[in-house]
């Protein structure tokens, strides 16, 4: 996330106040973009990834694993090379990278944290796609030479005992802060950028008691039942938030969690496409949304939480709760009296919303319980948007501004977008749709595709993301349509947590992707949009015959069929199609080499062939040593966990080394 | 009489045809089912637009003739369709890539007319006045990794290019190689070609090749069946001489004549074009011969998007074609 300037950053009740007039700056600021952007056109692909670090100091002589609050030292001296290899004119790098222009490095939520991305945004040039691997392998090299010597970049989603009762922290500080108010966590944990404490802090005063995160804990045969989490304090008296456990914020068989730091202090792989134009953005945006689960299971590499095996597979939920700064009137908990509406999800959730203006849009696809604010909409509307992009503001525009700086409060400035991200950049849905920055005319619209889980090997993170950028070209190449029912894509979002899921579990998925063909006479001029659809399409469409009802559309299938196909061949599977269209482009034999091992990994972790990252931690606890069959990951198993995973980043599997399962799925 | 067949922009509505599956053993499955799934969509849309038939194709003697069309002696299937856009976006804004194969028992003779006929069939269908690269494919040379110094003098392959149909098959000898090569460097020089490449080509065969060549090949084009096994001497010495080795996935042979009768002839998955008997007045008497297949794509060059991709098959029909042996 990028950092805004320091200022006067007003707590809840104030920002409260002041609330709507950000909304209606921002909704101004937003249409001066799209008047100003929307014929913005031609822009080329540009990509970039994003990898975030978990930084972990590794104290060999008494056997633990601590997360380090270095952020800012690091950060610090990651700059200072970054300003010295531009005054050096950008030659003559220390050697590793041969003048190539070093990384960026960003803060990030958790002081625990980095992230990093390339230098420039990748082209599409295949030779570009085999630099990946080579780039996020440098990133991880430069951070760890600005680290401590026994500190490490360590790409796992969460840290095994963040928030236990040990000194899990680097210097150590007592939980019970006045920002977050956790029993676990103090709040030193998080970014002292006042953007942080204060984001937490009016997430938690909004909701009026603090975020509450409940993950089921693994059963193993020695873990007690029911299990009442042991980390949990009932005794504690200093704020008044301490009254949530005894009023039952903690549920048995649960593993409970009380900070956004539990669910922000995440790391993730996030995918950014710049499309051509607002058109293409739109499409991109509805066509990736139904494989952002799907990409979640398939890299789900989070089964533990504050030193418990737990029984889900993957992060996002619990970065939901995390944020979730709903009231008890917005939740249905209590009658709607203050609140304006009931809101079904929390403000980090799955998308809601399609805006592509694709006859194949059908109205059935919609959230048909779409909370909107209706005004905004109007405004939007009156200012010249069309109604789908209108519904899809004036629904991230529901919710409140959480972090408001006095300072930018006084005059509107709609050459600035401040306003609008504030409300954009924390709607965490798993897709985000970006309008060009005003200050950069050389940016266009883009996507950003975030539901992927970080990967413990570079290996597999670029395999991930040049899969990802593939599969987009499949889309735009062969038109296809992946359109389902957007609640069924939320109720994937679930079923994507579950144990194993990528191999147990079945998600709703578009049967047929293919466009209907192109009557010849047909074709519009511009060769795009073409297609048809019916009279239930949002969009208006050419008469056509009338289309199967949209349950028809769909079916239940497996991560494997999804990927690779179904077996009868109905459903021709995402690696087919994204090796159809390698067939189709002039790749040399080297690329093609390279991008048939990534796509060889991703095809694998779909069949079972390679374990996901959740499955291998889980199989490394349970035969690790100190293990007691009672869901507790130790200190003693966190160790030796953490350094297990900083081998594998550089081993990667091979010959039989740490991770193989995961990553070669062959010993030798 | 000739006979042009095509699949039109198989991106757009081509469906499941493109797709590789991986249980399927043949690559040329792409251009048949392209080529059929054309076929029966053209024939329905044209009994649908006629009050002719209730639905179903129609059953009339020659019925093939309302959904193809005829023009100085060529018979068009399906009817070339000229409403179609062309290229969306301007022409430098485009990598247009055209393989051209020879088919196998083709006279070298015919060869220059046939490259500038199959050229001109895909500038007509983009629009546009020339093309980045054309790749040439030869009747019979196949790529062995595991052996790069192919001996091109014995010819092995016959197995894998037709035996099916009964031909002996004679790989393309060394002079009629270059021989078309002049061909191909004459239309370089048109400017209506950017670059040459060849395919399949090992590095003891090319490096012969280049020694006879005024304008070398940029491009060697190469099957890889199991990725990474690329003869290192043919890595090297492209690199060497900056030819590119790319990758493709096309059948060597693309379009047997059994296909093609199949393809045209009557039955449940033929379209009807010829007669079904020597006797029978329900389609076009006499011997099917494909003289050559051109593939072409159109990629958006900063965006990778395939804007259209398709085929082109040339064959000759009737009575004056060369006997078959």
């Amino acid at each position: 996330m990028g950092l805004l300037a320091l200022g006067t950053a007003l707590e809840w009740p104030e920002a409260k106040q002041r609330a709507h007039q950000v909304r209606e700056w921002g909704i101004e600021q937003l249409l001066a973009i799209w008047n100003r952007a929307k014929g913005k056109e031609r822009d080329a692909l540009l990509w970039g990834d994003e990898v975030e670090y978990l930084v972990v100091a590794v104290d060999e002589h008494a056997k633990k694993a601590r997360l380090s609050l270095a952020q800012a030292d690091i950060l610090k001296s990651l700059a200072r090379d970054e300003a010295l290899w531009k005054s050096d004119g950008g030659e003559n790098q220390d050697g590793t990278g041969a003048g190539a222009e070093p990384p960026h490095f960003h803060p990030e939520f958790g002081r625990f944290m980095l992230e990093a991305t390339p230098a420039k945004p990748w082209g599409i040039d295949f030779k570009d796609l085999l630099k990946v691997e080579g780039n996020m392998k440098r990133r991880r090299e430069v951070a760890k030479a600005h680290m401590a010597s026994n500190e490490y970049p360590i790409t796992m989603t969460t840290f095994p005992r963040l928030g236990t009762k040990d000194d899990y922290i680097q210097p150590y500080y007592p939980p019970s802060g006045p920002a977050l108010r956790s029993q676990f966590v103090p709040d030193e944990i998080a970014n002292p950028h006042i953007r942080f404490p204060t984001l937490a802090a009016n997430i938690r005063s909004r909701r009026g008691r603090k975020v509450e995160l409940n993950v089921p804990v693994f059963k193993d045969t020695n873990t007690p039942s029911p299990f009442k989490d042991p980390t949990v304090n009932y005794d504690l008296h200093i704020w008044p938030e301490d009254d949530d456990v005894r009023n039952g914020a903690a549920k048995d068989d649960h593993v409970y969690m009380d900070a956004m730091a539990f669910g922000m202090g995440s790391c993730c792989l996030q995918i950014t496409f710049q499309a051509k134009n607002i058109n293409e953005g739109r499409k991109l945006y509805d066509q990736l949304s139904p494989l952002g689960p799907i990409l979640m299971a398939l890299t789900a590499a989070t089964p533990i939480y504050k030193g418990f095996l737990v029984d889900t597979d993957s992060r996002w939920n619990q970065i939901s709760r995390a944020v979730d700064d709903r009231t008890p009137e917005e939740l249905g908990e209590l009658p709607l009296k203050n609140d304006r509406w009931r809101i079904p999800k929390s403000r980090y959730a799955s998308n809601s919303t399609y805006i592509s203006q694709d006859p194949r849009l059908r109205k059935e696809y919609l959230d048909p319980d779409l909370v909107v604010d209706e005004d905004i909409k109007k405004r939007l509307i009156e200012g010249g948007m069309d109604d789908l992009l209108a519904t899809h503001f004036a629904h991230l525009f529901i919710r409140d501004p959480l972090v408001i700086f006095s300072e930018d409060l006084e005059e509107l400035d709609l050459n600035k977008a401040d306003h609008f991200e504030n409300l954009q950049s924390t709607n965490w849905q798993h897709m985000r749709f970006k309008p060009p920055p005003p200050e950069k005319n050389d940016i266009g619209w883009r996507v950003e595709f975030r539901s992927m889980e970080v990967q413990m090997t570079d290996f597999e993170n670029a395999a991930f993301s040049i899969f990802i950028v593939l599969v987009t070209r499949a889309i735009l190449s062969f038109d296809l349509n992946f359109y389902i029912p957007i609640q069924r894509t939320t109720e994937n979002m679930e079923t994507a947590h579950a144990r194993d899921g990528v191999l147990d579990s079945k998600f709703y998925f578009r049967k047929d992707p293919f466009p209907r063909r192109v009557r010849r006479q047909q074709h519009s001029s511009n060769g795009s949009n073409m297609s048809s659809a019916t009279s239930s399409a949002v969009n208006t469409p050419p008469p056509s015959p009338p289309l199967a009802p949209v349950e028809m559309e769909y079916d239940l299938m497996t991560i494997s069929e999804i990927i690779n196909g179904s077996t009868d061949g109905s459903f021709p599977g995402l690696i087919p199609l994204v090796e159809s269209y390698l067939d189709s482009v002039n790749v040399d034999v080297e690329t093609r080499c390279s991008l048939a091992s990534y796509l060889d990994l991703i095809r694998k972790r779909a069949d079972g062939t390679l374990w996901t990252g959740a499955r291998w931690i889980r199989e490394y606890v349970a035969k690790h040593p100190a293990y007691k069959q009672d869901s507790v990951v130790s200190e003693e198993i966190c160790y030796d966990l953490v350094k297990a995973v900083d081998e594998m980043a550089v081993k990667e599997g091979k010959n039989g080394s740490v991770g193989w399962e995961m990553l070669r799925g062959k010993k030798k | 009489m000739k006979l042009v067949l095509s699949t039109s922009n198989l991106m757009k509505g081509g469906g499941s045809s493109v797709i590789r599956r991986p249980t399927t053993e043949k690559s040329n499955v792409e251009l048949i089912n392209a080529l059929r799934s054309n076929f029966q969509a053209s024939q329905h849309e044209s009994s649908n637009g006629s009050s002719s038939s209730n639905g179903t194709s129609s059953t009339a003697t020659n019925g093939y003739k309302s959904w193809t069309s005829e023009h100085d002696g060529t018979l068009y299937i399906p009817a070339r369709d000229f409403s179609q856009p062309g290229l969306s976006e301007e022409r430098p804004q485009y990598d247009i890539t055209v393989k051209l194969f020879y088919l196998p028992g083709i006279p070298v003779s015919r060869r220059c007319a046939h490259t500038r006929e199959a050229i001109d069939l895909v500038l007509k269908e983009l629009d546009v006045d020339s093309i980045d690269l054309l790749i040439v494919s030869f009747p019979g040379i196949l790529f062995d990794a595991e052996d790069d110094s192919e001996d091109e003098d014995e010819a092995t392959e016959g197995e894998d290019t037709g035996a099916n149909e009964g031909q002996v098959q004679q790989p393309d000898d060394f002079d009629s190689m270059v021989q078309t090569w002049r061909t191909l460097e004459k239309l370089q020089s048109e400017g209506m070609i950017s670059q040459l490449g060849v395919a399949e080509f090992g590095s003891e065969r090319l490096a012969r090749f280049l020694a006879h060549t005024n304008v070398k090949p940029s491009v060697d084009q190469i099957n890889l069946k199991d990725c990474c096994v690329v003869p290192k001497s043919l890595i090297l010495y492209a690199k060497q001489e900056h030819i590119q080795l790319l990758t493709h996935n096309d059948c060597n042979d693309i379009l047997p004549v059994g296909t093609t009768r199949e393809l045209l002839g009557p039955g449940e998955s033929g379209a009807g074009i010829l007669a079904s008997a020597p006797d029978k007045n329900d389609g076009i008497q006499g011997d099917v011969e494909p003289q050559w297949v051109v593939k072409y794509t159109a990629v958006v060059k900063d965006r990778g998007v395939v804007e259209n991709k398709g085929y082109f098959a040339l064959a000759d029909i009737g009575n004056c074609v060369r006997t078959e042996s």
